[in-house]
């Protein structure tokens, strides 16, 4: 970690690039970070280092410490016990320098009522010291919202894009975003996503939680899974996907060989009758198309498993934790309690 | 999204800016008190003259008993600055500026949690303190404006109704009221700030104000209250009649009362974890 007075010698500067802190210093970094409440919830022990220009992921059901982490990073609570930098700083002694990089969306998002969406962002603004007026027109047009309109009229998921818009203002360092496309529309949400891999193209950083993989899949870099406070899985996208199998189903208009499959290499889990087939395949695709060509097809999927199944069946295999909870996401355990 | 000058960004932000906006969304709350207590100044004025000088309802006043006189501070209602201090000094006009300042003083902070909307406030860089500070200052702002409006309906009546009350008392009392709302709001966010509790910090705000209320009042009645009068801040700042004997050197133990209970919210405010329910 580099001394506190090298990185506030090296602010200036380092905003104006967006590189935060020494070269390859993370820019979030939880070291053994406890933090419990007295009605009972919290995180234990949460270890995690978010890179310069990362899109990091962080997933887990409601209630596994997601908006604790978050709120922790931004000093609205403060941890029991562990180490907390950000830019290579302490987000509560050096909390104004560390803020005014940190663009923040809060999960429970409750806006001024009374103010319009432009009084509001512009309000914002001015306590951060900017931006002004035309960038603010400039990304409310961007995301088609009408900046006369007061919050209280606005709908739910206008009220999330006032949320989104206010954080990513004034292009800070590091967004720090607390399921930020709940309640948008699919192609708000589109939007919104795109707006956050250009942040990371920039070289910027983005922290952000969700409950759905597939949701972070399409922008993170890496995921870290959190589940009952503790972080259970940090792994790359690209790693899980590569490690990922594909689950083929074939059906045929001539009786077929199901050991036409069986002797495939990559091939598992093989149920087949005499004219369908169903197994995962792993590994190149090519012998398995060449394989499939000699038949007579009458209809032919090949799709990749969600990801969350391949986290959960992957530490599965090297579990040293408390047996995995199927409940993850979609179909999770939010309401089913 | 086009970057402006990254060193326009760096600039720090607008000092005011929470104080302007606190005032600016009490505005119409404000403006309603200050119409409201107008209101009942200029009623209680339009009596006055039926009963200035009138020997018989002096009498009557008098027959009154002394624990109703004093619990309602019966005094000389047939000259001026008796009535003012009858109907408007001695209870209805602080006890509203002090309901006032203490809804405000618990909402300060424990509002925002409770509205949940603290959490976008404070992740931008601005200090806890500087956000406390300046949100006490809009209020100590809007409960003198509101409380001033005791010396405005006077003073443009006085050619009217003859009160004979010099300015400087007049102003005098109108101060020490608007610091004794103020005491109690602080008392309210010091409870509020340390809690996160809303309600908690009005009720006890509102029942230190009642107890030091009685303490005042009742201990020229009351001989065992009598030696415990002076920690009543309501005493110090009101209870001997600024009216009638001048402005008192008393009202600084109040102001000093109300800058500790600004440094414990700060201090308390600055160390808790926030909306955790």
């Amino acid at each position: 970690m580099s001394p506190v007075g090298t990185a506030l010698a090296g602010q200036r500067e380092a905003r104006a690039r967006f590189t935060p802190g020494a070269p390859g210093a993370p820019v979030i970094a939880l070291r053994n970070v406890t933090k419990h409440y007295r009605s009972g919830g919290g995180i234990d022990d949460v270890t995690l280092e978010v890179h310069p220009g990362e899109v990091f992921g962080f997933l887990g059901p409601n209630g596994a410490g997601k908006t604790t982490t978050i709120r922790l990073l931004v000093d609205l609570i403060r941890p029991d016990r562990g180490e907390l930098s950000i830019f290579g700083l302490d987000p509560r002694r050096d909390g104004i320098a560390v803020r005014r990089r940190i663009g923040y969306l809060p999960g429970d998002l409750v806006l001024y009522e009374k103010m319009t969406a432009g009084e509001l962002l512009l309000h914002f603004a001015r306590l951060r010291g900017g931006p002004g007026s035309p960038e603010i027109e400039a990304l409310a047009e961007q995301f088609a919202l009408d900046l006369r309109t007061p919050i209280a009229a606005l709908s739910k998921g206008n009220k999330q894009k006032v949320g989104f818009l206010q954080a990513v203002m004034g292009t800070p360092e590091l967004l720090v975003l607390d399921e930020p496309t709940t309640g948008l529309d699919p192609l708000v949400q589109h939007q919104a996503h795109e707006l956050l891999r250009a942040v990371a193209g920039s070289g910027r950083t983005v922290f952000l939680s969700s409950h759905f993989l597939s949701e972070v899949q399409q922008v993170a870099d890496r995921v870290a899974m959190i589940k009952a406070g503790r972080v259970v899985a940090v792994e790359s996208v690209a790693g899980l996907r590569s490690r990922s199998v594909h689950l083929v189903d074939v059906r045929t208009v001539e009786r077929l060989e199901p050991e036409a499959f069986s002797r495939l290499p990559g091939v598992g889990a093989l149920q087949a009758t005499d004219f369908s087939a169903h197994f995962e395949f792993a590994g190149p695709l090519d012998p398995l198309v060449r394989e499939l060509s000699r038949l007579a097809l009458a209809d032919l999927s090949i799709r990749e498993p969600d990801l969350e199944d391949v986290f959960l069946s992957y530490y599965d295999g090297h579990d040293d934790t408390a047996a995995p909870s199927p409940a993850l996401g979609r179909a999770g355990s939010d309401g089913e309690r | 999204m086009a970057s402006g000058s990254p060193h326009r960004a760096l600039r720090a932000g607008r000092g005011g800016t929470v104080f302007r906006r606190a005032l600016s969304e009490h505005r119409l709350v404000l403006g309603g008190w200050f119409a409201g207590l107008g209101l009942y100044c200029a009623a209680m004025l339009a009596v006055f003259p039926t009963i200035h000088g009138n020997r018989a309802f002096a009498k009557l006043v008098e027959s009154y008993p002394d624990a109703f006189r004093s619990m309602f501070a019966v005094a000389d209602f047939t000259t001026g600055p008796g009535y003012l201090r009858g109907e408007i000094f001695s209870l209805m006009g602080p006890i509203l500026v002090v309901l006032l300042a203490l809804l405000w003083g618990s909402d300060l902070t424990a509002g925002e949690e409770e509205r949940h909307t603290i959490d976008l406030l404070l992740a931008n860089p601005v200090s806890r303190r500087r956000v406390v500070g300046e949100k006490w200052a809009a209020m100590a702002v809007g409960v003198t404006a509101v409380t001033s409006v005791f010396a405005i309906v006077p003073l443009a009546g006085n050619p009217i109704v003859h009160l004979g009350v010099g300015v400087a008392r007049l102003l005098g009392v109108v101060v020490a009221t608007a610091f004794t709302a103020l005491l109690f709001g602080t008392l309210a966010l010091a409870v509020a700030a340390a809690t996160g509790r809303r309600g908690l910090a009005r009720g006890v705000a509102a029942a230190l104000a009642v107890a030091s209320y009685l303490v005042s009042s009742l201990a020229d009645l009351v001989s065992f209250l009598r030696p415990v009068r002076p920690l009543s801040p309501w005493y110090q700042a009101i209870g001997v009649d600024p009216l009638t004997h001048g402005f008192s050197w008393r009202l600084l133990i109040v102001v000093g009362l109300t800058a500790v209970l600004v440094a414990v919210s700060l201090a308390t405010f600055e160390r808790r974890d926030l909306a955790v329910s």
